[in-house]
């Protein structure tokens, strides 16, 4: 579904991504992990469109992305829930959800998604007439993760969801994820910090490390990998 | 110091070339054009230090250019009093008015400054209405022109002009290059990390209003005996005054110095010659080319001429090199066992706070003693980072009391907080993205040393502390998260605080970067600075703290070691959950 060959990116002369290629099946979920710097939120914004790669390229269910802008690629269905939870501070959360499905294609079946999106987080539904600055992490990071979902999108790019939350709301955001996923069969890659937690929810996983792919594989392998164990799992 | 020398060169070299301008023209035309762009440029450069340094952009700058033309030529007409001496008049009651307006003004913030700065000149149009002054000439005087400014040499105009230029120039380069300026900078990028870390930004913006209001002031009075010779309130109060001034520094690059000079040099002459050459034939043109030149620049330089030059020069020179970054090493855990002293640091008693609808803090109460690491953690919406403004007072409490070494410190402002060794960091990390690695982290060491030199000196130590040595001529934009989060905290101690509240300083780091924080953080209490922490990362947070406090819907939950409150119920049902309970007692850990 998703294909990146050599992907190179460079910020003022410095090299965030060389040469990276990865894939993405239709229906897979997969984890991607590595240490600050490596280039994983530069990774996720060269595919969604919000950089420009200089090098390689990105296609998508077999079209070049090359020459999209972003918005054009969200419209084809991908989905890029950034990190920090961008949420539109000064709108109410329901207006934040409805312009999750500003995309042509979402916009006739925006409630059939809004109550899908309102089921799977209840507390968006006990506060849809809040302003969406004045929610708590946990919420703003369940509300971005909502409004990536209205653009009922086939890719979810969904970058590092679980930084600033406390323990129990990680694990709901986590479950969360997997029954989305289970439910709905979107394509999913995750960026995550939280290796072991994020590992243990994919199909398949890329390690990144200063701009480069050092090692991939299935779940159980990269979970058992001895070095995975040694820099992230602390084992 | 090569730099500094150059700045002050560059400077010789521009007043140098407009004498030489100066002398070697001869029509008397040209004259009037190049007094214009002297004159104009001044102009740009009085605004650009309210407006460029400080960012508070000033759409009544004119009220200045036209108490200075008033004031003087009242003075003459009224008293005999020579324009030279009046001008000094003129500068004090602009100065007087700059505090005036800048009292109730700068209590708003962003947009809503410049939009209260238009109704000041529309005032005082109507009070010189009122006053009768709709019209007042400069009177001639023959026997002693030059005492009355009345020169019938053009040169000794240019000659005035370049003097208020040069003038300016060293003024805005004496603040560009002083503590002020730095200041000014982190105001005009973020006001409220400038605030936390010790810049009263008040005070700044209304010193860099009243140095950009004086040299307004005597543009005004030299350009009504150059150009103008008869006062209007519509001549010197209205719109083409502040449009004029606008276009020369929109055009040249706000920010610096130079965008006025440029903006004055390229803009002055082409609308002159507009008037005299197309102007002549197809009355009202000129204006309409003006406007189209105008446009073309803003298209392809939104930034300024200068700056978009610069950007083309360096990224000329940037390119090929692709630089790679050396990974920062944890530092060697020296946490030598500094146990709390026992005596109380802080004291916060009964706080409580409430926005519309949420109490988002109620009667909290605790103690925070020398040298002690102390987590706060809670669910998000606790009220954790309420607590941390409320403590370096970015908000006021509606109840309760908090103490910093005895002192009853609430409603302080957070630069007075610091002053007195208190220090912040952000939970989103909070950067001056147009100030250098290094100056970033001078801002905070202004705090303590008024010298240039020395806040840098200061500020290469705080860098080389956390491992930044070698990153310091970088823009924080170039930083990954964890440089970014080190880099903040370097900004922080730089202030040399006794106390430094750190909002989830792991948030976004790999477990490496953990490591490096974690190892920063016991490095920076074994100096002797006591340490509050925000936090969600648990496993890194039972390693650091030596006490937990736990906050749930802006109360105070618990209180205590770590190991016992992680183990209390009450914490994990609001906060831990179950299975993160599951994960600890798994026997890796």
């Amino acid at each position: 579904m998703l294909t990146v060959a050599g992907l190179g990116v460079t910020y003022d002369g410095l090299r965030a991504l060389a040469g990276v290629s990865l894939e993405v099946g239709e229906g897979e979920f997969v984890t991607l992990v590595g240490p600050n710097g490596a280039g994983k939120t530069t990774l996720l914004k060269a595919i969604s469109g919000t950089v420009a790669a200089a090098e390689g390229r990105v296609a998508y269910k077999g079209r070049d992305l090359a020459r999209m802008r972003a918005s054009e690629r969200a419209s084809l269905g991908i989905a890029h829930v950034p990190e920090g939870r961008r949420v539109f501070a000064t709108l109410s959360v329901m207006e934040n959800l409805e312009l999750g499905s500003y995309r042509r294609a979402a916009r006739a079946h925006r409630a059939q998604a809004l109550d899908t999106v309102l089921e799977l987080f209840p507390l968006l539904k006990a506060r849809r007439a809040q302003l969406a600055g004045t929610l708590s992490g946990g919420e703003q990071q369940m509300l971005a993760l909502g409004r990536g979902l209205m653009a009922q999108p086939d890719l979810l790019l969904l970058d590092e969801p679980s930084q600033g939350l406390g323990p129990r709301i990680v694990e709901q955001i986590f479950e969360t994820i997997d029954r989305i996923r289970r439910e709905r069969r979107l394509t999913i890659l995750l960026v995550e910090q939280r290796v072991v937690e994020a590992l243990e929810l994919c199909d398949r996983g890329y390690v990144l490390e200063t701009g480069r792919v050092v090692l991939d594989g299935p779940r159980d392998a990269l979970l058992a990998d001895a070095r995975v164990q040694r820099a992230y799992l602390g084992g | 110091m090569a730099s500094r020398t150059r700045g002050w060169l560059a400077i010789a070299a521009i007043v140098a070339a407009g004498l030489v301008l100066t002398l070697v023209i001869e029509e008397r035309y040209h004259h009037r054009v190049l007094t214009l762009v002297f004159l104009w440029a001044a102009m740009g450069l009085a605004w650009n230090i309210i407006s460029g340094y400080a960012g508070q952009i000033s759409f009544g700058h004119q009220v200045f250019f036209g108490i200075g033309a008033y004031v003087t030529v009242l003075l003459v007409v009224k008293a005999g009093l020579t324009p030279w001496i009046g001008m000094g008049l003129a500068v004090a009651v602009a100065v007087l008015a700059a505090v005036l307006i800048g009292l109730p003004t700068f209590r708003l913030g962003g947009i809503y400054f410049g939009l209260a700065t238009l109704a000041y000149p529309l005032i005082f149009r109507i009070v010189m209405d009122w006053l009768g002054y709709q019209e007042v000439a400069v009177p001639m005087i023959r026997d002693r022109p030059a005492w009355f400014m009345q020169f019938s040499e053009p040169r000794s105009f240019d000659l005035l002009a370049l003097g208020v230029l040069a003038a300016t120039l060293v003024l805005s380069r004496v603040i560009e290059t002083s503590r002020l300026g730095y200041r000014l900078r982190a105001v005009k990028e973020n006001e409220q990390a400038a605030e936390a870390m010790g810049v009263d930004a008040f005070r700044s913006k209304m010193a860099a209003y009243v140095l950009s209001a004086a040299p307004a002031a005597v543009v005004g009075a030299v350009y009504i005996h150059a150009i103008l010779f008869i006062v209007t309130p519509d001549a010197v109060f209205g719109l083409l005054v502040i449009s004029q001034t606008l276009v020369v520094s929109l055009v040249g690059g706000i920010g610096t110095l130079w965008g006025p000079l440029i903006g004055a040099a390229v803009m002055v002459p082409v609308s002159e010659v507009l008037d005299s050459t197309v102007g002549d034939r197809l009355p009202g043109i000129q204006g309409v080319v003006y406007g189209g030149a105008l446009m073309l620049i803003m298209i392809y330089a939104p930034e300024g001429l200068y700056w978009r030059a610069r950007q083309l020069i360096r990224s000329r020179a940037g390119r090929g090199a692709v630089a790679t970054r050396a990974a920062i090493a944890p530092p060697l855990d020296d946490a030598v066992a500094s146990a709390p002293t026992g005596s109380v640091l802080l004291e916060v008693r009964g706080v409580s706070k409430a926005f519309i609808g949420l109490q988002a803090l109620s009667d909290v109460s605790f103690e925070v003693r020398e040298r002690e690491i102390l987590g706060v953690i809670g669910p998000n919406g606790a009220g954790k980072t309420t607590l941390f403004n409320v403590l370096n007072g970015f908000l006021l409490p509606d109840a309760g009391q908090v103490r910093l070494r005895g002192e009853a410190v609430t409603g302080l402002r957070p630069s007075a907080l610091c002053r007195r060794g208190l220090g912040r960091t952000f939970q989103v990390v909070r950067t001056f993205p147009h100030l250098s690695v290094l100056e970033n982290v001078m801002v905070g060491a202004f705090v303590r040393e008024r010298a240039v030199g020395r806040a840098r000196g200061i500020a290469d130590a705080a860098l080389a502390q956390v491992g930044l040595g070698d990153r310091g001529e970088d823009v924080p934009s170039g930083l990954t998260t964890l440089e970014l989060r080190l880099m903040e905290l370097a900004r922080c101690l730089a202030t040399a605080p006794r106390l430094v509240l750190l909002d989830e300083p792991l948030a976004g780091l790999s477990s490496d970067g953990v490591d490096v924080m974690i190892a920063m953080i016991r490095r920076v209490r074994a100096g002797g600075v006591t340490v509050v922490i925000i936090e969600h990362t648990m496993q890194a947070l039972l390693r650091l703290a030596d006490r937990l406090i736990v906050l749930d819907q802006g109360r105070r939950l618990a209180e205590g070691a770590p190991g016992e409150v992680t183990r209390n119920p009450v914490v994990i049902e609001a906060y831990l959950g179950k299975r993160w309970l599951a994960r600890m007692r798994a026997p890796t850990c």
